[in-house]
């Protein structure tokens, strides 16, 4: 069939490749390979501060994580309340093999690729170990069991000498073809690092989605029995789905090690679990486009909380911790509001918005 | 061996609260399906709001505590109109999300007041002299902390099992459609659960309170332990969540009295708990009590 692939008025599919298809349009490859492209060179052409691009650097990285999140808690349909645990799995393998071989070690500084690869498959393995009770278990269940999960590490790390109880471990500087990343290029070569992650991590999930596996998640969330009647395995897929989310989270831990040159208990808290589902909700659950605007939006959120509280501390009393305050109170008004009018999250904007585009000039 | 019995008395005061707390977390779980991942902070602001009004107001400790119990009802009862009544029908893994942000919601509230950053403790009323018996003591506050804890179990289990509304709560969690068409107003026996778990949640608040002091951490500590209690005793079982409740209690006390200090460990009653929940929920999701549902996943 001889269809215009600039520009479709509507879904006219005749074969079910054409209705797999990653993108619809010419238009839509064209608007996503600008879009990549404008990421990949404006820090030729703008000059960021150092402090901005750890917010850009800080960004990617949870998108990353959030791709996880929502593999399992979107697609998959199993709530996780130990994501940042996850998270922290990663950053702590990379952090825990720093402190046994030292942290200037030729495997830490020149085999970084592997060792986010090797901190992506611990990631896995503990998420398969916490999914494992969805064998016989349903969703409410395993949220329990994340949210121990999340107590369980964070004792473990607070109580072992091993991992320096908590406290900052440090890594070396990492060596590219041209040398030592010094501390001036740091931000800047990281910026790219975790931006072909998440670009590549991106479309691993878009493709996983098209396969029997990602088909196999979507149909085990939306009824397991049918599923279970189809064939599939539910247990199974919903362990694999754990298994997926601990890989995405244990790479962008040990981005996140990377980048600040260490890893420290704080950044994998209870809280910051609540902050990945947040992301994951306010983005929109089970959406691709969602894991890039839930963490740029709740980010945002973050910082502007951060200047009003600082602006309000000129005239509040000191006992008064605004600081601590807003940052629970934000996004938990953000999760239960999204939830209550606006399930679908900011994903569902970003899709009325292009539909409008796509019949234009026509009103349907 | 008295150290032993004493750790046996110790725990029997912590579990016996913890089936307290267990207990309003049973009730919103058998009568609407929804784990209130909250329900800790509402332990802690119950133990705060008996703070204030003893405190800053100067009422006497006993009105106090009843005005508090009082007051989290009706937050409660609130919090499930405004934000869950609303959310009926749709998933229930949203409805656990919200439940989710409400606990943010909450914590932010109470970082808000002064009781996120100071900690407080309650001027002592009873007798500061513990009572000790062959070697073994227990406290006034936590004797009189189990008397209050066992007179309200008492008459929760009173409550459903004799009273109307009571019968009709367990109407609804076993049928909701059944319970409907005999003219049970479903919604507001879910509000009623709310409120009702409130109650009992400001009331382990406000024994916890005057046991530990207020520490806004500690509190939200306790109140995640609620979860393994659950799982141990199966979420929807009122005698599991009081049983569970003991032994949990128990394992505490047993690891901090003997495992810290030993091998060079420390701390463990608050990770073991977790560790249990992870095993049970291996090898008998289901807990002691709780219902075997047939379907299988």
């Amino acid at each position: 069939m001889s269809t215009n692939r600039w520009f479709a008025t509507g879904n006219f599919y005749t074969t079910y490749e054409e209705e797999q298809r990653i993108f619809k349009t010419n238009v839509d490859r064209l608007f996503f390979a600008l879009f990549l492209v404008s990421l990949f060179i404006w820090p030729f052409f703008i000059e960021a501060s150092n402090r901005n691009m750890l917010v850009i650097n800080n960004i990617l990285i949870a998108v990353v994580a959030v791709y996880g999140l929502n593999l399992v808690t979107g697609f998959a349909g199993l709530i996780s309340i130990g994501h940042a645990a996850f998270v922290g799995i990663g950053a702590y393998t990379l952090a825990g093999t720093a402190r046994a071989i030292g942290d200037n070690h030729v495997l830490i500084t020149h085999a970084w690729p592997l060792m986010i690869l090797i901190s992506g498959f611990v990631g896995a393995v503990f998420g398969a170990f916490v999914g494992l009770p969805a064998m016989r278990l349903k969703h409410l269940y395993l949220a329990i069991a994340t949210l121990s999960f999340q107590m369980i590490f964070t004792w473990t790390i607070n109580f072992m000498t091993f991992f320096n109880q908590g406290q900052m471990i440090a890594v070396g500087r990492v060596f590219w073809i041209t040398g030592k990343v010094g501390r001036k290029d740091h931000y800047f070569f990281w910026y790219y690092v975790i931006l072909v992650t998440a670009v590549i991590c991106g479309l691993a999930v878009r493709n996983l989605l098209r396969t029997r596996y990602g088909r196999c998640l979507v149909a085990v969330r939306d009824n397991d029995r049918a599923a279970d009647a189809m064939g599939m395995h539910p247990g199974l897929t919903k362990v694999y789905a754990f298994a997926l989310a601990g890989f995405f989270a244990g790479v962008a831990g040990a981005l996140h090690t990377y980048m600040f040159r260490g890893a420290g208990f704080e950044s994998f808290t209870l809280h910051h679990s609540i902050i990945y589902l947040a992301m994951a909700i306010v983005g929109g659950l089970g959406t691709l486009p969602g894991s890039l605007l839930g963490p740029v939006a709740i980010k945002t959120l973050e910082l502007q909380m951060e200047h009003l509280s600082e602006w309000a501390g000129t005239f509040l009393p000191a006992t008064m911790n605004l600081a601590t305050a807003l940052r629970p109170l934000g996004f938990g008004l953000v999760i239960v509001l999204f939830l209550m009018f606006e399930p679908r999250g900011m994903a569902n904007w970003w899709r009325i918005c292009r539909s409008y585009f796509k019949l234009w000039p026509f009103r349907y | 061996m008295s150290y032993f019995f004493q750790l046996v008395v110790s725990g029997m005061v912590v579990g016996s609260i913890y089936a307290l707390s267990a207990l309003g977390f049973v009730l919103i779980y058998k009568s609407s399906r929804v784990l209130n991942i909250a329900h800790g902070q509402i332990i802690a602001a119950g133990a705060f709001i008996v703070y204030a009004l003893t405190v800053w107001a100067g009422v006497h400790i006993i009105p106090s505590f009843l005005a508090s119990m009082v007051i989290t009802f009706f937050l409660s009862m609130s919090v499930e109109r405004v934000f869950l009544r609303r959310l009926i029908g749709e998933p229930i893994i949203s409805v656990i999300m919200v439940t989710i942000g409400l606990m943010s919601i909450l914590d932010g509230l109470i970082y808000l007041t002064p009781f996120g950053s100071v900690n407080y403790s309650f001027p002592e009323f009873l007798p500061t002299t513990p009572i000790s018996l062959g070697g073994v003591s227990i406290s006034w506050t936590q004797l009189v902390g189990v008397i209050i804890t066992a007179i309200l179990i008492g008459a929760f289990s009173w409550f459903f099992k004799r009273s109307t509304i009571g019968v009709s709560m367990r109407a609804v969690s076993d049928d909701q459609l059944a319970s409907m068409s005999v003219g049970i107003s479903v919604p507001k026996v879910f509000g009623l659960a709310w409120a009702m778990a409130g109650l009992s949640a400001a009331a382990a608040g406000g024994i916890i309170g005057n046991i530990t002091g207020l520490n806004f951490e500690t509190l939200r500590a306790f109140g995640i332990t609620v979860f393994p209690v659950v799982i141990l005793g199966g979420l929807d079982s009122i005698i599991g969540a009081v049983v569970a409740g003991i032994i949990m209690g128990l394992i505490q006390q047993f690891a901090a009295g003997y495992l810290d200090g030993n091998w060079g460990l420390n701390g463990t009653a608050d990770v073991l708990p977790y560790i249990i929940l992870l095993v049970i929920l291996l090898f008998k999701p289901h807990g002691l009590f709780g219902t075997h549902e047939i379907e299988r996943v």
